[in-house]
């Protein structure tokens, strides 16, 4: 709120007064009003979702939403007993909607082989196998094809040989070759045929499932249905068994059996698509056995700290030394000089970062040419590591210049003068009386900013996306911090998109932070009790 | 409030919900009819709904809602995850998401009819076809695209053979103080894309095929007998400063447009920009090397989804794919829509753009980017192993840069 546009009042028994007013307008007939329309949206919200959940079969959904919806209207109607129910409530289906469903739902995934080749449920697993493993015979035909209802009203499939030309009637009892000048087609289209009505247009689409499954049977293999005017002839290869639960090859014999994994496997062979499965511990065991995963993991978990850390720790010294600079009293342009050095926060971050990518290029970026040197900033693995830090502490040292202008104006003239007069010098002075008072303050923002830089995805991902590659891992670069090295590790490794594997890292990531901070957080009391 | 009213009031909440939810459920039901959903990005929307539109008119009854997806590859990663009643019946696709797609059952496959077939080069057919034990087109392909070699036939001589682009290369820099002799894009991060055609000619592969005519994830080629023979050709490029890996995109794109350099790497979806440029171009592959320097091909199409037959419209779908989106003329307007190459064979003799056919023929024999999902463990190696190879002073050796890559690589498929 800037002094010009808000409306405040002239003095401060008008600025005291319009607060109440504003809440006194929303417990009379207004606020019941607004009460009600709010409530009644989100009851039909409900209503809907429950409908809805109903139609899918999620019964446990739609009991906790009953419940919810309930509580929420009977809390709002309870009079003052629930004054802090109800101011309550927002925040925690916020928090709900926005932190915890995210946390339940990696954790879940942490759990499953979900990944490519693991996507969909086995009934659709099952499904697609048996239409995926469909092969057209030898000299196998394809069709021409109107859907139609014979006399009697049963459905048929009037077909012609695209190749002969030869015409025939299809039923799921077999095919019978037509009488001659029974149908007539011309140009690939089936236009009539004696005795048979041929079915067009919603009449015909709505039959779409029943097609699906309609199968003309021809020896071993089966003519079906492709498009609205197409038919071709195709032979299994696989057997379902449902009762066993396995598949079996026509050709062989072999059965695939279900592996627990999430596939059905013969030996070596797989046959996919596989399905989204639990897998208990699986992942978080491949994250300590898997060469694959592990050899980087320790570089890559060591250099996460660095990162981290090194930003943080250049970003406030330098904008300590800034604000220490700049709040210096008496000192001309003193605001021009501030507005300047917020301008790195607030170009978007990413902008920045390309920015700066085509800056340290070592042959064609202005870095280079300016300063005469040939520093390869991006292409030597430890010099991508100092450009990640300097980089990432210019977007962040204006963050810290603020705080800690803010901090500095924030102490009493007093302590520093009375250190003055008991004979301190300044660099005393600033090491005993000022840096602590200032970290009293500013230490849970370094905790805060250190957890942040530690999933610093946007930094890294734009600047080096991990790059350069020195070791032999084809996935982890060496400017890859843990949550980019788990981006790579979820699409690049394998066969891609091992979205189970990344969840397991990211929740050791989170207990990695939360310990962190827990630990930094206690050590911030400490600082408290000095003062 | 007193007891009572604050029952009414809850009654009155409650009706009101009621009301709200019936009024959403009227307005659900009333969707009736066939609805056919097709994604696709915002480049190709308009082209893609004119032609399914004009393919709707034939079948009364059908309607078709075209969804523009933000990034065209967001239709291979949201597909997994889309709720039946927003899923897609079919989608445009690149054909290297076929394994992907097909290992996780999400497409289903398509069966095209011999005279069709014979309408497409095989390679676009073998592009979206997979399987690992029964091979299946899961694709019906609209576009082909590749990279070729742009030459700015002012400022030096279209080459004929590779000796001849490299002393060209190489003079037109030393006579401009330039920083390399063709503009190549990688970028510290790599981009074995746009490197394919010196990888391919120096005899490298990535993936070979097995005895059924798959590819083979366990056969890399990455760093194959011939190419490790002429290595050291990479390490004399990187010496003389014919290639380094400090190009990426948009330095590569600016050496060009700014004469810097004379000869640049890059596809078609750059003709736009070059014809406005003013620059005198001509587009050729790469001269051979000591195989032919064919580019990575990439093919375009559409594919039906799982969802066609959740939704009912699986006919339908396979109508639209198979027997219209394949004709010459739906096949013209998809590809002229975004400056792309037409897949049909017929409709590729209707092509007039110069830029267009010439970009179509640098691209012959070219090699479709492998479909399995393995690829997506290889792009970051083998572009890595170009960088360390090419990136000027203090290079590794190329032989060894790509034996680790293969290392690396086979690690990683595992």
């Amino acid at each position: 709120m800037s002094a010009t546009t808000a409306p405040i009042p002239s003095n401060d028994g008008g600025r005291a007064s319009w607060l109440p007013r504003l809440i006194s307008a929303f417990s009379g007939t207004t606020g019941l009003a607004v009460k009600l329309a709010l409530l009644s949206a989100g009851n039909g919200l409900a209503v809907w979702a429950i409908v809805t959940l109903l139609a899918k079969h999620q019964w446990i959904a739609v009991a906790v939403l009953v419940a919810a919806t309930a509580l929420i209207d009977l809390l709002y109607f309870g009079g003052a007993r629930t004054v802090p129910a109800k101011f309550l409530i927002p925040g925690v289906v916020l928090l709900l909607g926005f932190q915890v469903v995210p946390i339940v739902y990696t954790v879940a995934v942490s759990f499953t082989n979900y990944s490519t080749g693991h996507v969909i449920g086995k009934q659709d697993a099952i499904k697609q196998i048996e239409i995926t493993t469909l092969q057209p015979p030898e000299n196998g035909k394809a069709y021409t094809m109107a859907v139609a209802h014979d006399a009697s009203g049963r459905l048929v499939l009037l077909l012609q040989d695209q190749l002969s030309g030869k015409t025939f009637v299809g039923t799921q009892k077999g095919l019978t070759p037509a009488a001659p000048g029974l149908i007539h087609a011309s140009g690939g289209v089936i236009e009539s045929a004696k005795g048979y009505t041929i079915l067009h247009g919603l009449a015909l689409f709505d039959l779409d499932k029943t097609l699906q499954t309609y199968v003309v049977p021809v020896g071993k293999a089966g003519i079906r249905p492709q498009s609205t005017t197409t038919a071709v002839e195709l032979q299994p290869t696989l057997r379902y068994d449902a009762k066993r639960g396995v598949f079996v090859r026509l050709a062989d014999g072999a059965v695939f059996r279900d592996n627990r994994k999430g596939s059905f496997v013969h030996g070596q062979e797989e046959l996919e698509p596989g399905w989204k499965t639990g897998v208990g511990f699986a992942n978080f065991s491949s994250i300590i056995h898997d060469p694959l995963v592990r050899s980087p993991f320790i570089s890559v978990f060591i250099w996460t700290f660095g990162f981290a850390g090194g930003t943080v720790l250049l970003s406030f010294a330098l904008g300590l030394f800034l604000a220490i600079t700049l709040n210096k009293k008496g000192m001309r342009f003193q605001r021009t000089y501030r507005s300047i050095l917020i301008i790195p926060w607030a170009v978007p971050g990413f902008l920045s970062l390309l920015v700066w990518g085509g800056l340290l290029n070592d042959k064609f970026g202005v870095v280079n040419r300016i300063f005469h040197i040939s520093i390869p900033w991006l292409f030597d693995a430890n010099w991508a590591k100092v450009s990640c830090i300097l980089v990432s502490a210019w977007l962040t040292t204006p963050y810290f210049f603020v705080v800690s202008l803010g901090a500095l104006q924030a102490i009493p003239e007093e302590l520093t003068e009375a250190a003055r007069v008991d004979g301190g010098g300044p660099f005393q002075i600033f090491r005993r009386v000022t840096l602590p008072l200032l970290l009293v303050t500013t230490a849970p923002l370094l905790i805060a900013s250190f957890a942040f830089n530690f999933n610093n995805f946007g930094n890294i991902y734009f600047l080096t996306n991990g790059g350069p590659f020195t070791g032999n891992s084809s996935i982890a670069g060496a400017t890859d911090i843990l949550i980019s090295y788990t981006y790579k590790l979820a699409i690049a490794g394998g066969k891609g998109q091992n979205y189970g594997l990344a969840s397991a890292i990211t929740i050791i990531i989170f207990f990695i932070i939360a310990g962190i901070s827990a630990i930094s957080f206690s050590r911030t009391k400490v600082l408290e009790e000095v003062v | 409030m007193k007891s009572r009213t604050r029952l009414i009031a809850l009654l009155v909440v409650v009706v009101a919900g009621m009301f709200a939810a019936f009024a959403g459920s009227v307005h659900a039901a009333k969707s009736a009819g066939a609805t056919l959903t097709i994604w696709t990005d915002q480049n190709r929307k308009d082209a893609v709904t004119t032609v399914a539109n004009a393919w709707a008119a034939k079948n009364p009854g059908v309607t078709v809602n075209v969804v523009a997806i933000q990034n065209f590859t967001d239709q291979r990663d949201k597909l997994g995850t889309v709720d039946v009643s927003a899923a897609p019946d079919i989608i445009t696709a690149a054909h290297d998401w076929t394994g992907q797609l097909a290992a996780n059952g999400l497409v289903e496959p398509i069966y095209l009819s011999a005279a069709v077939k014979k309408q497409f080069p095989a390679y676009t057919l073998n592009a979206f076809s997979y399987g690992t034990a029964i091979k299946k087109l899961y694709g019906v392909p609209t576009q082909i695209e590749n990279i070729g070699l742009v030459v700015n036939t002012k400022l030096v001589k279209v080459p004929t053979t590779f000796a001849q682009l490299e002393s060209e290369a190489l003079a037109y820099k030393k006579a401009h103080h330039a920083a390399v002799g063709i503009a190549v894009q990688q970028g510290s991060g790599g981009d074995a894309y746009h490197m394919y055609p010196f990888f391919s000619g120096l005899g490298g592969y990535v993936f070979g095929v097995n005895s059924a005519g798959n590819l083979d994830p366990s056969n890399i080629g990455v760093a194959s007998k011939t190419l490790l023979a002429h290595a050291s050709l990479v390490d004399k490029w990187n010496k003389e400063g014919l290639i380094n890996s400090a190009v990426d995109g948009s330095t590569a794109q600016s050496l060009f447009l700014k004469k810097q350099a004379a000869f640049w790497i890059t596809g078609p979806w750059n003709s736009q920009l070059l014809e406005q440029s003013g620059l005198k171009f001509k587009v050729i592959q790469v001269p051979k090397i000591i195989d032919n320097a064919v580019p990575f091909l990439g093919v375009q199409g559409f594919m039906v989804t799982k969802w066609a037959g959740v939704h009912g419209v699986d006919a339908l779908a396979q109508d639209f794919v198979a027997n219209y989106a394949t004709t010459p003329s739906a096949q013209v307007s998809l590809a002229l829509a975004d400056g792309r190459y037409p897949a049909n064979t017929t409709a590729g003799k209707q092509v007039t753009d110069p830029v267009l056919a010439e970009f179509g023929k640098a691209g012959v024999g070219g090699v479709p980017m492998p479909n399995i999902p393995q690829m997506n463990s290889v792009w970051g190696g083998l572009g890595a192993a170009w960088v360390k190879a090419t990136k000027g002073s203090g290079a590794t050796k190329a032989a060894t840069a790509f034996k680790s890559a293969a290392h690396a690589i086979a690690e990683a498929i595992g």
